[in-house]
């Protein structure tokens, strides 16, 4: 399997403690959803090969921890990452409010500055919302962000938003590289595919 | 063709090619171009604008056709233009002259700055070239030119191309050309006249006019006036009071510990050569109607000061010496080396002393041993001496390649702090480490982090720049090595005597800077660490209070040894997964001898702890109350994570990723990882006594501990908590860890991070660099510090195109430096480009002195000259407004008649010079300026030819007359209806 892999991405998923991104991740690579997942310590990492308009991409994607006390480490993560998901409790404002502190740790630990950056709105199956779908396109928007928003436990928009952005990094150049130069061929037939699709701009909603 | 030329009688035609000749081949190839390009047919365009050869964009084609063997080029030139609406074409009608002979006539574009010679002589918008292939082929012989021209002649009737259509004859240096342009009954011959020598009667206006009349023969009287345009260039090569003021720094006042023009830690800047070559004043009379001024012989009327037009365009100097570059490129070249400093500073300095520098490999066992630098005191000398007495040995004393003054204030000023007095530098070691770092949030500052070098207070930015500068002045990849190796033994130093480094912000390593700075970084924390924990030993400094920052949590001191029995009462449980944990939170092994305590005691522990005094408490949580004893919830004082380079990092993610992703996986890496969180665990517990997970929680992952608002029984709102569902899965991590956690004090804990070795793994890390590594390590800084410099030194000067540029390689370079082993070829370019924003700044310097804008004392005319002076660096030709009486006129009027006066000749010879030969005499008028570099003139009248019946059709003539050359252009056109 390995040998149609066009490339190996790195992906990031970061945000608040509680938000989800562990079990958006599980919802992604095991299609499971557990309501009882133990809060992640450190980071936790997962592997996915997935197909995007006939590119196979092999994701690493690295989990993080939420809490304030293990940040201190996971930067460290940072470093090379194509691709980020920030995610944000959509029952709980307090998680979008500090959006904004961890675009800055993205920013200052970042080894590149044209990472592809997307965000998530999670939990969307729940009642109690206390953020707009209008705000999370608005600080998308301000951003630069591809936006979604999903729930890992009925399935909405998982998929979708993992998809995205890895087309997103693959047609961004210079981002990644290539496994082998025989691959290099496959991707510039595609690229001419990309043309008329057309999806994304700088910003891109999915809903 | 050819069959056409023979007549037959046969019955069925036949055209016969087979006998084609080689000419007429060469003939049907070159319209075959003509087709290919479409240049048949009438050829449409508006009257050319003013000014558009120089505002518009010159394009050109190239084919390459042969006759028989010899190859030739054909090239179209032509000026893109908008294509013209078909209301225009249709106007034109049939009689309408073919545009290139309009162009002719044309007055807009007389004297364009930059264009083919062809366009500069002929005023055409298009046309093609045949030449040779090969640059040294050439047609000398005269038929062979006449039988190419006749070539041309032929295709251009054939097509019924309009395009001018000329062949380059003689040598190519030559630039000799001769063509021809056809339209429906007039054609147009552009002839050539070079020579090397003048004919004394074409160096002036009335013996030109006489050539062009004779040339035109025309048979009316009298001529229709003939329009002249003329242009005198000057050039002015002597500077004569402007020295170029920038001298190669002096690099002796350096040794003796004066500074001169240059410091350590600075970076020079400046060409060391004038910049700016040349200047030439090009003086145009634009539009002048024969006989209005005289110019012969005898006398001229052509005093460049009462020109019309004046235009300056200057000459810059290629590739000026520029120090910066001069820097940056031979650090740069540093990087190729491929000697390690045992190589470069002789291998034979190890042999003996080896086990000083060689065996760092040994690092651990090398601790037990004597210091390999045991110097009492901190002193510069003393540490210069060090590495320096090893090197004379076996070398002799003057070989060592930086002297000991060079190496003193090298290393005073990497070092300021060892100047002090040893007590001083004790005290204010703190306050110096953190004073050296004052966070100006502005965007240089921050530049660091876009390059990933290092900030530009710190050690390591300096210590690049002194590098760089060893390598220009002391003694190039040599004197590195050496001050590299006295720097990796001052490490060491600090280290074993536990001297904090100075120039590194506190805390781990910021990822954002290079590996060396990180690594530094790294050393320094071991340094802290250690150097906490010694002091802790001696008891001189006990128990801190518990308000300094968090970052004290080590220093506090580490007592293991001194209360064993406290150790064992709390001993360590988790030690059956710690093994692996050790991987990357490196323990002391003290702690081993304490495992299989049980696990009854930790549980035991945490009721026991009740009774427990509180240890390590930082500050209150807010106002939070544990919940059951109801007191104050304190937030503890914790270990900090150890700190890491990214180097470890990758290691360590390396480890963690090869895993797998299985559920057993992802288990084992949570554990691996959970050493931190038990940690904080114990350290928590100590702090708050009786206190539960779910106070843990409150202060550590706050979101897993949820509050609701409940009626009890009474009927008052009470708000009830809980754990998250997550926190209360049985035997999850959580609170797996936290009932094996015990109430140990951080200070007591045992270390998560192993300075020891930490430190010595660094300093391995830095003795094994080359020269070559330490210099691709510290390029991104030297960038850094060049871009810096050239932005101070651009704010000086304000030139806009410079911000730009500048701003370019920024954005370049971060995206270059930020990954890991940049290529060569990329980081070459932002050198260059970084040498060609030095090149401009040194030739707007060098503008601004000449033109003395800095004395002007008029606001005003200083902001124009300002505006004149940089477009001269931004246009090939800039205009002089008001001529010779504007501002800047004046300016360029006075250089040139000081440069007249030629140095060391006084006053009154001055006075004689001037009435000197016939020669200058004749050109009176300009006495203050010296005899034109070039004098060009264009003559242009339109007369009927070969008949007085015949259309008036445009006769041009364009001469020019240099010190060694003279060239003759004439374009003749004739009516051929009836010859």
């Amino acid at each position: 399997m390995d040998e149609d892999v066009l490339t190996t991405l790195k992906i990031l998923i970061i945000g608040e403690s509680g938000v989800g991104k562990s079990s958006l991740l599980l919802r992604f690579t095991d299609d499971t959803f557990d309501p009882e997942l133990a809060a992640t310590i450190g980071v936790d990492f997962k592997v996915k090969t997935i197909s995007v308009d006939g590119n196979k991409a092999k994701l690493a994607i690295w989990d993080t921890a939420g809490q304030e006390r293990f940040r201190t480490l996971t930067p460290s993560y940072y470093r090379g990452a194509q691709g980020v998901i920030l995610v944000y409790d959509v029952t709980r404002r307090d998680t979008f409010v500090k959006l904004d502190n961890w675009l800055n740790e993205l920013e200052t630990y970042c080894t590149r500055n044209d990472i592809v950056q997307m965000l998530v709105g999670n939990k969307i199956d729940k009642e109690n919302r206390e953020v707009d779908r209008n705000e999370g396109l608005k600080f998308a928007r301000k951003h630069s962000m591809l936006f979604i928003e999903a729930s890992a436990k009925t399935c909405d928009g998982v998929q979708c938003a993992f998809e995205e952005l890895v087309e997103k990094i693959i047609q961004t150049p210079g981002l990644w590289e290539s496994e082998s130069q025989n691959r290099g061929v496959k991707l510039s037939n595609k690229e001419e595919g990309y043309g008329g699709g057309g999806a994304c701009g700088g910003y891109c909603s999915m809903l | 063709m050819a069959a056409d030329s023979e007549p037959e009688s046969e019955v069925f035609e036949i055209t016969d090619f087979t006998t084609a000749s080689e000419w007429e081949r060469f003939i049907s190839k070159i319209e075959e171009v003509l087709n290919d390009w479409k240049l048949i047919g009438i050829s449409s365009g508006k009257p050319l604008e003013k000014g558009i050869f120089t505002t518009g964009t010159w394009e050109e084609k190239s084919d390459e056709i042969s006759f028989a063997d010899f190859k030739f080029s054909v090239t179209h030139h032509y000026l893109v233009q908008e294509p013209s609406d078909k209301d225009g074409k249709e106007e034109l009608g049939e009689d309408a002259l073919p545009l290139p002979m309009q162009d002719l006539l044309c007055m807009n574009n007389d004297f364009p700055p930059r264009a083919h010679c062809l366009v500069r002589w002929y005023g055409l918008r298009e046309f093609v070239v045949i030449a040779p292939a090969a640059n040294n082929d050439a047609v000398v012989s005269e038929s062979k030119c006449n039988l190419l021209l006749s070539s041309i002649s032929i295709a251009l009737g054939n097509t019924g191309c309009q395009v001018p259509l000329f062949v380059q004859i003689h040598h190519k240096w030559r630039r000799m050309y001769v063509g021809e342009c056809q339209g429906p009954g007039v054609r147009t011959d552009f002839e050539m006249v070079h020579l090397r020598k003048v004919p004394s009667q074409y160096t002036h206006l009335s013996g030109l006019l006489d050539i062009f009349k004779t040339k035109i023969g025309c048979p009316l009287t009298p001529l229709p006036p003939v329009s002249m345009a003329i242009r005198l260039t000057f050039v002015l090569q002597d500077w004569q009071q402007y020295f170029w003021p920038q001298q190669p720094p002096d690099i002796d006042a350096l040794v003796g510990g004066e500074v001169g023009g240059l410091e350590f830690g600075k970076l020079p800047f400046g060409a060391c050569e004038d910049p700016i070559s040349e200047l030439h004043l090009a003086t145009t009379w634009p539009h002048l109607a024969e006989g209005i001024i005289v110019d012969n012989d005898v006398y001229s009327d052509l005093d460049p000061l009462q020109a019309p037009q004046w235009s300056v365009r200057v000459r810059k100097a290629d590739n000026p010496q520029c120090l910066l570059g001069d820097f940056l490129t031979e650090f740069f070249k540093l990087c190729r080396r491929k000697e390690s400093t045992d190589e470069i500073l002789g291998r034979s300095a190890f042999d003996e002393e080896g086990k000083e520098v060689a065996d760092i490999t040994h690092a651990l066992s090398k601790l037990t041993e004597p210091a390999p630098v045991p110097i009492p005191k901190l002193s510069v000398t003393n540490m210069v001496h060090s590495a320096k007495k090893k090197i004379r040995k076996h070398r002799g004393v003057d070989e060592s390649p930086l002297n000991n003054d060079v190496l003193n204030t090298i290393l005073l000023f990497l070092f300021p702090d060892a100047a002090d007095k040893l007590a001083e530098v004790f005290e204010n070691r703190a306050s110096t480490s953190a004073g050296n770092n004052p966070p100006p949030e502005s965007e240089d500052y921050n530049l660091f982090s876009q390059f990933k070098s290092a900030p530009s207070d710190s050690l390591t930015y300096k210590l690049a720049l002194c590098l760089c500068m060893i390598n220009f002045y002391h003694g190039g990849v040599k004197g590195v090595a050496h001050l590299w190796q006295e720097f990796v033994l001052e490490m060491r130093y600090r280290w074993e005597n536990n001297y904090l480094i100075p120039g590194l912000a506190n805390g781990s390593p910021d990822l954002r800077c290079c590996l060396l700075h990180q690594k530094l970084q790294m050393l320094n924390c071991c340094i802290e660490r250690k150097k906490a924990r010694d002091e802790g030993k001696r008891g001189s400094m006990s128990d801190r209070s518990p308000g300094g920052a968090s970052g004290d949590g080590a220093k506090g001191g580490d007592h293991s040894g001194d209360n064993p029995d406290k150790e064992k009462e709390f001993g360590k449980s988790w030690d059956s997964w710690s093994d692996s944990e050790e991987e990357f939170f490196e323990c002391l092994s003290d702690t081993e001898d304490l495992k299989g305590n049980g696990q009854e005691n930790g549980k035991k522990g945490a009721k026991e702890s009740v009774n427990l005094k509180p240890e390590g408490r930082l500050h209150p949580h807010g106002k939070l109350m544990l919940l059951h004893p109801g007191e104050p919830l304190y937030v503890p004082i914790t270990q900090e994570p150890a700190p890491m380079t990214e180097d470890l990092l990758e290691e360590q993610s390396e480890v963690l990723a090869k895993l797998g992703t299985s559920a057993e996986g992802a288990h084992l890496r949570a554990r691996m990882q959970s050493a931190c969180l038990l940690s904080d665990m114990e350290s928590f517990k100590a702090a708050n006594p009786g206190c539960c997970l779910e106070d843990f929680v409150r202060w550590y992952s706050p979101r897993d501990y949820i509050e609701e608002e409940v009626i009890d029984e009474k009927g008052n709102k009470v708000i009830r908590g809980e754990l998250s569902a997550r926190m209360k899965i049985p035997s999850n991590m959580w609170v797996e860890a936290w009932e094996t956690a015990k109430p140990v004090p951080a200070r007591r804990q045992k270390r998560l991070f192993d300075d020891t070795r930490e430190a010595e793994k660094v300093l391995h890390y830095l003795a094994v660099q080359k020269p070559a590594d330490l210099a691709r390590h510290l390029l991104p800084c030297i960038i850094h510090a060049a871009v810096l410099k050239v932005k101070e030194e651009e704010a000086v000067e304000d030139i806009s195109s410079v911000k730009k540029i500048i701003k370019q390689i920024i954005s370049h370079s971060s995206k270059v430096l930020r990954f890991p082993s940049p290529e060569d070829k990329k980081l070459e370019e932002i050198i260059a480009q970084i040498m060609s924003v030095e090149a401009i700044i040194a030739r707007a310097r060098s503008l601004k002195a000449k033109f003395g804008v800095e004395k002007c004392e008029n606001e005003e005319e200083k902001g124009d000259l300002q505006r004149f002076v940089n477009s001269l660096l931004e246009q090939p030709e800039v205009s002089v407004v008001g001529a010779g009486r504007g501002p800047a006129g004046s300016i360029i009027h006075k250089l040139f008649v000081n440069a007249q006066r030629v140095p060391a000749v006084p006053p009154l010879e001055e006075e004689l010079r001037r009435s000197g030969s016939q020669e200058e005499r004749r050109q009176g008028v300009q006495s203050e300026f010296p005899p034109p570099t070039g004098r060009e003139v264009i003559l242009r009248t339109s007369v009927p030819r070969p008949a007085p019946y015949s259309k008036a059709l445009p006769q041009r003539m364009y001469s020019v007359l240099t010190r060694e050359d003279f060239r003759l252009a004439g374009a003749f056109s004739a009516d051929t209806t009836f010859f």
